[in-house]
């Protein structure tokens, strides 16, 4: 079995070239045109931005509608979408123009946000570079996750849905080719409710996982 | 001079590996850093950290200055207030002083600039330089430090035709960007931990500092610390002030330096001295720029840290604040609000009376500055430490020499 290759990630953000929104139908306009890096970069990429940890609202959408256009439905609306779930962002682009569609039908009046608060759209560029760090069995998961960058937890476990063959997560991929102690790991995986968590405390809960299951090594 | 790896105590050893492997994909690149002071002010201590550490980690950095004469500063002072949406006249006179003194230093610096890979002009001052580079090879990126969201039309018609030669900018929040055309990023600015202004000090050092400048250990303090500048609203803080000693018998510590590029300095420092009317405990400090420490020891031994702008590109001084574990009562504008968040590290406020109340609200609620000061702490260990700063530029590097796409994968 071919080890571990601990990668690590880092993101520069840019304004995207869509104009702010202002009120709830100019943002309506904008997500339909928007680039899809952008639709990721508001609901996936938040969690690296230097940013204040916000418990109530985890994408950009929501969060806008309540603190820009003050419309607590909407709010909701929106933040129950899970990216996750939608193996192709354009589906969820859709999902969130059928929430904004539905709004703007049930109002007599559009939402405006003040000058000051409108939104604007953004995308990143992610680099992408080898730690030289790896990992040679499952019991060396723990250890070396607890010495991980957030970069490097973002890459290895949310950005792995975007690129891997069955969108899951980089640790869950390689555990596949380790039987035993590997399945119960890729179980206990596939029940973290990660969209909720800070990368923080992801990182500690996986650091939980490997080592309830294996124990402690070290990495190489 | 520091070394990267004495940050490790404090950012842990990954931070530090992942800013080594990502400059491995820039060793040797010749990267200038151009502004209009060596002292005083935000960016002069940015750059002060970021040169050294980008020298450590193998690309070959260096930093200009331009020089001016006073109607060059004036010039861009006026600049500077524009952008910042007063509304100034800019003369023809003074158009043709910037441009002349821009076209002076570029007599001296135009070998480096033309000859280096990328080129970060800091604010308008010398940005006029590009114009004078026909033979540059590399990219040009315009860093903005100010809060340009609501410029005036005047500033913002001369100065556009100038930026949209530039291949790149950078500003510290959306909010700031404007409609140019080429790519603009988002870099927030961020602090030294172990900085003369940053670092920890011992117990006897603060209360030397505090018994220096009078202040009674037994009462609250309230201190700003900013340049003397209309945006920084010092007489709004005194007014509030006022307010507060109806109910609770607080210090107030207005302190700032000058900055070799703001005229206007003195004659604001002035109205604020008229201000306070000789108030014995309203004390206003004209510090050289070089007394970090005094300013370190005079956060420290605060109560509250106050940043009342009205105008604020980013806000350093709350940043430093904050990582001093003390609550902030900021201005509700730019990039205090990136920072101040209402509740859990401080409180944005829009008028004396908003100040007055949320620091009452503070001082009747004593245990709220403890916990606002330890979660402000770590909000900056995560957030706005020159280690995040340093991984952003690094990462637009890295996509300036290959090209952006929405995924980029670095050379090993």
């Amino acid at each position: 079995m071919s080890p571990f290759q601990i990668k690590d990630c880092a993101l520069i953000v840019s304004i995207s070239d869509q104009l702010p929104a202002l009120n709830l139908r100019e943002f309506r306009e904008r997500v339909a045109t928007c680039s899809i890096d952008s639709i990721y970069h508001h609901f996936c990429e938040t969690v690296l931005r230097p940013t204040f940890d916000d418990p109530e609202f985890h994408n950009d959408f929501a969060r806008w509608a309540r603190r820009g256009l003050h419309d607590h439905v909407l709010a909701e609306r929106l933040e129950i979408l899970n990216p996750y779930e939608y193996t192709d962002l354009e589906d969820l682009r859709k999902a969130v123009l059928d929430i904004l569609e539905d709004r703007l039908s049930e109002l007599s009046t559009i939402p405006w946000a003040l000058h000051d608060n409108q939104f604007f759209f953004h995308s990143a560029t992610t680099v992408v570079f080898d730690t030289s760090l790896t990992i040679d069995s499952p019991e060396h998961l723990g250890p070396a996750v607890s010495q991980m960058t957030t970069g490097s937890i973002y890459y290895h476990f949310w950005e792995a849905r975007r690129r891997t063959p069955g969108h899951t997560d980089d640790f869950t991929e390689w555990l596949k080719g380790w039987d035993g102690k590997g399945e119960k790991m890729i179980d206990a995986l596939s029940h973290i409710d990660f969209y909720y968590m800070r990368l923080r405390e992801l990182q500690l809960t996986l650091v939980d996982l490997f080592t309830d299951i294996c124990g402690n090594g070290a990495a190489t | 001079m520091r070394s990267l790896r004495e940050y490790e105590k404090i950012v842990g050893s990954a931070v530090l590996n992942q800013l080594e492997q990502l400059a491995e994909n820039l060793t040797g690149l010749k990267v200038v850093h151009v502004n209009s002071t060596k002292a005083g002010g935000g960016v002069a201590e940015i750059l002060s950290w970021m040169i050294p550490f980008m020298t450590e980690l193998g690309i070959t950095a260096s930093w200009e200055v331009i020089q001016g004469d006073e109607p060059f500063f004036n010039v861009t002072k006026t600049f500077h207030n524009g952008l910042q949406g007063h509304q100034v006249n800019l003369l023809p006179s003074q158009i043709a002083a910037y441009e002349e003194t821009n076209r002076s230093n570029a007599e001296r610096l135009r070998p480096i600039l033309e000859d280096a890979d990328i080129v970060f002009i800091h604010d308008p001052q010398p940005a006029y330089l590009l114009h004078l580079c026909p033979n540059r090879k590399g990219k040009w990126i315009w860093r903005c430090h100010i809060d340009a969201s609501h410029p005036a039309r005047s500033v913002w018609k001369y100065l556009r035709p100038l930026l949209e030669g530039f291949d790149a900018s950078i500003f510290s929040m959306a909010e700031f960007s404007k409609s140019l055309p080429h790519p603009q990023f988002l870099i927030a600015p961020s602090i030294d931990p172990l900085s003369e202004k940053n670092r920890k000090l011992r117990a006897d050092e603060i209360a030397r500092v505090r018994t220096k400048y009078n202040l009674d250990p037994g009462r609250p303090i309230l201190t700003q610390v900013s340049r003397f500048d209309w945006f920084k609203d010092p007489i709004g803080v005194i007014e509030g002030y006022h307010l507060i000693r109806k109910f609770a018998p607080v210090q107030l510590v207005l302190a700032g330096g000058g900055a070799d590029d703001d005229p206007e300095g003195a004659e604001v420092l002035r109205l604020v001295k008229e201000a306070a009317a000789d108030d014995p405990d309203i004390n206003i400090l004209l510090l050289p720029p070089d007394a970090h420490r005094t300013i370190n020891a005079l956060q420290r031994c605060s109560t509250v840290i106050i940043q009342k702008s009205t105008r604020e590109g980013f806000g350093l001084t709350v940043t430093e604040g904050l990582w001093k574990g003390k609550p902030v009562i900021g201005g509700d504008v730019g990039g205090i609000r990136l920072q101040v968040i209402n509740y859990h590290t401080g409180f944005l406020v829009n008028s004396p009376e908003g100040m007055t109340q949320k620091i009452r609200y503070l001082l009747n609620h004593e245990n709220m500055i403890e916990i606002m000061g330890i979660k402000g702490r770590e909000f900056v260990r995560e957030n706005f430490l020159l280690t995040r700063h340093l991984r952003e530029y690094l990462t637009l590097m890295v996509g300036l020499r290959r090209g952006f796409a929405s995924r980029l994968i670095a050379a090993a």
